[in-house]
């Protein structure tokens, strides 16, 4: 007991790995696995406890709760990836671009940034999501417009720093244009620099979508997603409290293996 | 100051600027007031008597002129779906998420310091790796998970707290106190973990500059070393973090609000988009606009009490 | 070895090994069985290149380990104590009071949101009485009410230099320890705060010890000597005796290494008459209004080698980012050999005027792109072959094994090698080097300088060579400048300016290179 007690959970990489590894093979897999249907709906086993046929049980309309689950990372997962791609694109050729620029250029860039910081991005993605409908690509693009600003502000105070560096200016001297400075020296080592804030955006923009989905507004029923489980189950916590524990672990689980590894780097 | 006046005069423009950009934006959605109000079972002609009614079929820019004008003198607006002045339903609303918040902040950024100060004075003790470890996954989840937590634990298992509210959005103080405990406990929760965060990170930063050690060798007690060299130089990164987590209190609390059905202005804000109701919309997006602002401005002034550097003119 | 440590000792170490915490034992240690003592009001210094372990000493002798280090043998005995165990509280009351420590970066070791008169609060007490400061302050030579109130961003080096000895003083310790006290200082501020320590020394005899890169610096202030190289004690003994009959091979490189006023390490080329840099009444404004450089007349001869000399703030290195394009010309004409116009930006010169100027940079850690080998670095914009990257390495002396490896795997002086190699692959006719072995052991330094020099005879180019020590300019150029504000103070050959100098200012920085070479 004491050994687990002073088990730092946190800092194991292969427990990271592990988790991280699970919920690679889970959402890849999920739909090749011979799971029961995720909407076949029975009637006559609704809210039912962990059984042979439902491991977890079953959810209010009666559908299997354990299939529900392994299904329920792949919305706000590929929406994160899309979005997150979309962020850093967006937000490290502008940060860079104004670093590099300088002047009214960055000036004016900088003054975007600010702009989009100063948004509130929660009530504009609930907007968005309500007015456009509860699109994954629109989600997507609106998410990763969302989120360039704060990559875009580390990537020009990164970039900003990297130019000050002597390489950089021997580069100039030794006839290098910007562009093959900006590919050749400048985005490496920015990359290199960026990869926590990068994979901290990825968790935030992972949860913004859950909470839209648990606000409704989200991930549209019938499809699974943790968060709209978690928000569809709460009434019933009291007859199976797994079909909100399950989706809570496996979201927790994903978000701190990822928090984990950007810790560990 | 100059730098101050500049800021204010800065973020005055950004807020007009923003202004008229979501009165566009808003503007632009599919759907008015008048849709809202008679739904999708609204006749043409009923949805075009009340555009007449209400000056909707002015073009953007002369209602935006209308609205700008209202706006600077105190109205707020009329929400048609509501039949009611955008301020008599907002106001209410705003005061109950405003205890709400001053609960959470309460309870969370006094012992945030204190105890991000002692983690960042005494890392090694097991005690500070454990609340470390808490404070990573009360950062880490997300609101509607915590939410979800505390009600099962402190209301359903141990049954302390109701786990739904049930007031009426005009409730006394005194009735609204029993349903702010899980909300505000939930936000407090997540602020505690972050403002601790960056506390222990700023101690635990300044610990290791070279001006610690230099007066710990000139034989400065442990007293004077936390209370004049030590906290002082830790505190303007958390200045800043209280701020901005505060204003979020007051603005960004929609999840916490929706998980617990708390009569604030986040619950408000997403029952008019789900109405449509634009009328009510608006003003509750420039209001976490401004609020934004000024706790930014009020940081950097307060930063500023902190740093002779940013004080002095001849930097 | 036993040592017995008597009453007058006031501090001991006696066969003490210091490791890396959980290195194997076989790895080398950062400090290997160090025997020293040091009486009642001696002083000693210590000397030595970066990781030979002299630091490390210095804060053991205050009872300070950094966190990975542990005390493998022996025993540290200062003024009769273990601090290494003893208490926080115990430590608190020698602090200051028995012993003081004084550590290297003092731009950041006093703390920024107090005043002067707040630190003196804190080190002695909340009731201090500010005459006391007043004169605490007025014996390290900042005399005046005005630093009473002052913040540390409002002095410069050389004062808050003076602030942290004031400050280690006041309670009248019995051991003062310094590190680096000058490195981050002018040299002429530098001597300045050293011939104040000295005088302190004297007038209230402390004990000192005094760790330095700098054997100039340390012979200055100390009677005797440790040489420390790699984690030992490679030599110790009276400072005229270490200096004029070194026992030590290590010991002799580092005296000989030391640039001389008199001592050329290169012979003046053959110089023609073709120009490869003219400028006239040139002037250079950076920021909003301060004039880097005013009025400067220059013209530089195809494998003619000049010094420029100035301290901080002299303009000494916006005059070389001028000439190779990275600062903008103000006022007045540059240009090249072929009249071309120099003060278009870097990005707008063709490329032949480019290559024809190339720089290396001061800090070796910064030069080359951390994320690439040797060989791409050197090939990504000059396009070389590897048979001429091997070639150009050769020649500054690294073999072929350098061409994969990247910068984090090699030392300060591989990398400035590595960036010289860099530079004359653009074949330039004039190599701009701003202070390029100032980040360098002294050792290393002179080597890197012998290859400067090889180098220069056998390609004949011409070099601008910034510097903030006149020594080493002395010894290797054919003709100084010496820049005070922007200003041109001083120019001419190098007899002429170092044996008739026409300026004060150069001839204070003659006299204190002099005074540390003669000692």
């Amino acid at each position: 007991m004491r050994t687990l007690l002073r088990f730092n959970f946190l800092k194991s990489r292969a427990l990271i790995f592990g988790v991280l590894g699970f919920h690679a093979f889970v959402a890849l897999l999920a739909p090749y696995l011979r799971l029961s249907s995720t909407d076949s709906q029975d009637s006559a086993a609704l809210l039912q406890g962990p059984s042979l046929n439902h491991w977890l049980g079953t959810d209010s309309l009666g559908r299997d709760a354990f299939s529900r689950l392994l299904h329920g990372g792949r919305p706000s997962l590929v929406i994160a990836f899309a979005a997150t791609a979309i962020s850093c694109l967006i937000g490290i050729v502008i940060g860079s671009l104004a670093a590099l620029a300088g002047g009214w250029i960055d000036d004016a860039l900088s003054r975007v940034i600010d702009f989009m910081l100063a948004l509130p991005t929660l009530i504009l993605l609930l907007l968005i999501s309500s007015f456009f409908g509860q699109d994954p690509f629109i989600l997507s693009v609106a998410l990763g417009l969302m989120y360039a600003s704060p990559i875009a502000r580390v990537a020009r105070s990164a970039t900003q720093t990297l130019l000050a560096r002597d390489f950089i200016r021997v580069a100039r001297l030794q006839g290098g244009s910007r562009i093959s400075i900006l590919f050749g020296e400048v985005l490496p080592n920015v990359w290199r620099v960026m990869f926590t804030e990068v994979a901290m955006q990825f968790t935030w923009i992972l949860l913004a979508f859950s909470s839209l989905s648990f606000l409704g507004l989200g991930a549209s029923p019938p499809t699974p997603e943790w968060g709209l489980m978690i928000a569809e189950s709460r009434s019933y916590m009291t007859l199976n409290p797994l079909l909100v524990i399950s989706p809570i672990m496996m979201l927790a689980s994903l978000v701190l293996a990822i928090q984990a590894l950007v810790d560990h780097e | 100051m100059k730098n101050l006046a500049r800021r204010v005069v800065f973020s005055l423009a950004t807020f007009i600027a923003l202004a008229i950009v979501s009165f566009v934006g808003v503007d632009a959605l599919p759907g008015d007031g008048c849709t809202a109000l008679l739904g999708r079972f609204g006749t043409n002609a009923k949805i075009e008597a009340c555009r007449q009614e209400n000056n909707l079929n002015d073009s953007v820019v002369v209602r935006l002129k209308d609205w700008s004008g209202d706006l600077v003198s105190g109205d707020l607006g009329y929400s048609i779906k509501r039949d009611e002045q955008v301020s008599k339903i907002i106001m209410p609303r705003l005061r109950n998420t405003a205890v709400m918040a001053a609960v959470a902040a309460l309870i969370a950024f006094p012992s945030a310091i204190v105890v991000g100060l002692l983690l960042g004075r005494y890392p090694r003790k097991r005690i500070s790796k454990a609340v470390n470890q808490f404070s990573v996954i009360a950062m880490t989840l997300p609101e509607f998970v915590i939410a979800t937590v505390l009600w099962l634990v402190l209301s359903i298992w141990i049954p302390i707290f109701p786990g739904v509210s049930v007031m009426p959005s005009n409730a006394t103080v005194l009735q609204l106190l029993p349903n702010v405990w899980l909300p505000a406990l939930t936000l407090a929760v997540v602020i505690f973990a972050h403002s601790m965060r960056t506390m222990r990170a700023s101690v635990t930063n300044v610990q290791n500059m070279p001006f610690v050690e230099s007066a710990r060798l000139r034989g400065t007690n442990e007293r004077k070393m936390i209370k004049r060299h030590i906290v002082p130089a830790a505190l303007p990164p958390v200045v800043n973090v209280v701020a901005l987590d505060g204003a979020w209190l007051l603005t960004g609390t929609f999840v916490t609000e929706a998980a617990f059905n708390f009569q604030g202005l986040g619950r408000l804000a997403i029952d008019a988009i789900s109405d449509r109701d634009t009328a009510l919309i608006l003003p509750i997006i420039l209001f976490g606009l401004a609020v934004y602002l000024v706790s930014s401005i009020l940081a950097d002034s307060l930063v500023r009490v902190f740093d002779p550097r940013l004080r002095s003119s001849n930097r | 070895m036993i040592t017995t440590l008597t009453q007058s000792h006031i501090l001991g170490f006696s066969n003490v090994t210091v490791r890396i915490k959980n290195e194997a034992r076989d790895s080398r240690p950062i400090l290997e069985a160090i025997d020293l003592q040091l009486e009642r009001g001696e002083t000693l210094g210590i000397v030595g290149g970066s990781g030979s372990g002299k630091s490390t000493l210095l804060r053991l002798a205050a009872g300070v380990l950094a966190p990975g280090l542990v005390l493998d043998q022996g025993e540290v005995t200062t003024v009769g104590k273990n601090l290494l165990v003893a208490t926080p509280t115990e430590r608190g009351n020698i602090y200051g009071s028995v012993v003081a420590l004084v550590a290297q970066s003092i731009g950041e070791s006093l703390t920024p949101h107090l005043t002067v008169l707040s630190h003196f609060r804190d080190t002695v007490s909340d009731d201090v009485v500010d005459e006391r400061v007043l004169e605490s302050l007025a014996e390290v030579g900042l005399g005046g009410e005005k630093y009473l109130h002052r913040y540390p961003h409002q002095l410069s080096g050389g004062e808050r230099q003076r602030v942290l000895l004031a400050l280690a003083l006041v309670r009248s310790p019995q051991l003062l320890l310094l590190d680096e006290p000058t490195s981050a200082l002018d040299v002429s501020i530098g001597s300045e705060v050293l011939t104040t320590i000295d005088r302190l020394q004297r007038s209230r005899g402390f004990a000192l010890v005094c760790v330095s890169h700098d054997l100039g610096v340390v012979s200055q202030i100390s009677k005797r000597i440790a040489v420390m190289n790699l984690g030992r004690i490679v030599e110790l003994g009276q400072t005229s005796q270490v200096l004029r009959s070194p026992s030590h091979e290590y010991t002799k490189s580092l005296v000989s290494s030391i640039p001389k006023l008199d001592q050329r390490i290169r012979e003046s080329s053959s110089q023609n008459n073709e120009t490869v840099l003219v400028c006239r009444g040139l002037g250079i404004v950076r920021g909003q209004t301060t004039r880097a450089i005013d009025s400067l007349d220059l013209e530089i001869k195809q494998g003619e080698v000049v010094g420029v000399i100035g301290e901080s703030g002299s303009g000494k290195s916006s005059l070389l980012s001028a000439i190779c394009g990275l600062v903008s010309v103000t006022d007045g004409s540059l240009h090249d050999g072929e009249g071309y116009d120099l003060s278009t930006a870097v990005q707008m010169r063709p490329r032949e005027v480019l290559s024809s100027i190339q720089m290396v940079f001061q800090n070796p850690d910064d030069s080359l792109n951390p994320m690439r080998t040797v060989a791409q670095s050197l090939s990504r914009y000059t396009h070389a072959t590897n048979s001429e990257i091997s070639s150009a390495l050769l020649s500054v002396g690294l073999g072929e094994q350098f061409l994969m490896r990247r910068p984090r795997e090699m030392s300060g002086g591989e990398k400035q090698r590595a960036a010289i190699a860099r530079a004359l692959l653009a074949e330039p006719r004039l190599l701009l080097l701003d202070e390029v072995t100032s980040a360098l052991d002294v050792t290393v330094q002179a080597a890197v300088m012998k290859t400067l020099a090889d180098l220069q005879r056998k390609l004949n180019i011409a070099m601008i060579i910034v510097s903030h020590d006149i020594a080493l300019i002395a010894s290797f150029v054919d003709r100084i400048l010496v820049l005070r504000h922007g200003q041109l103070v001083e120019q001419g050959s190098v007899d002429e300016v170092i044996n008739s100098p026409q300026d004060s200012y150069t001839q204070n920085l003659i006299n204190i290179s002099a005074r540390r070479a003669a000692i």
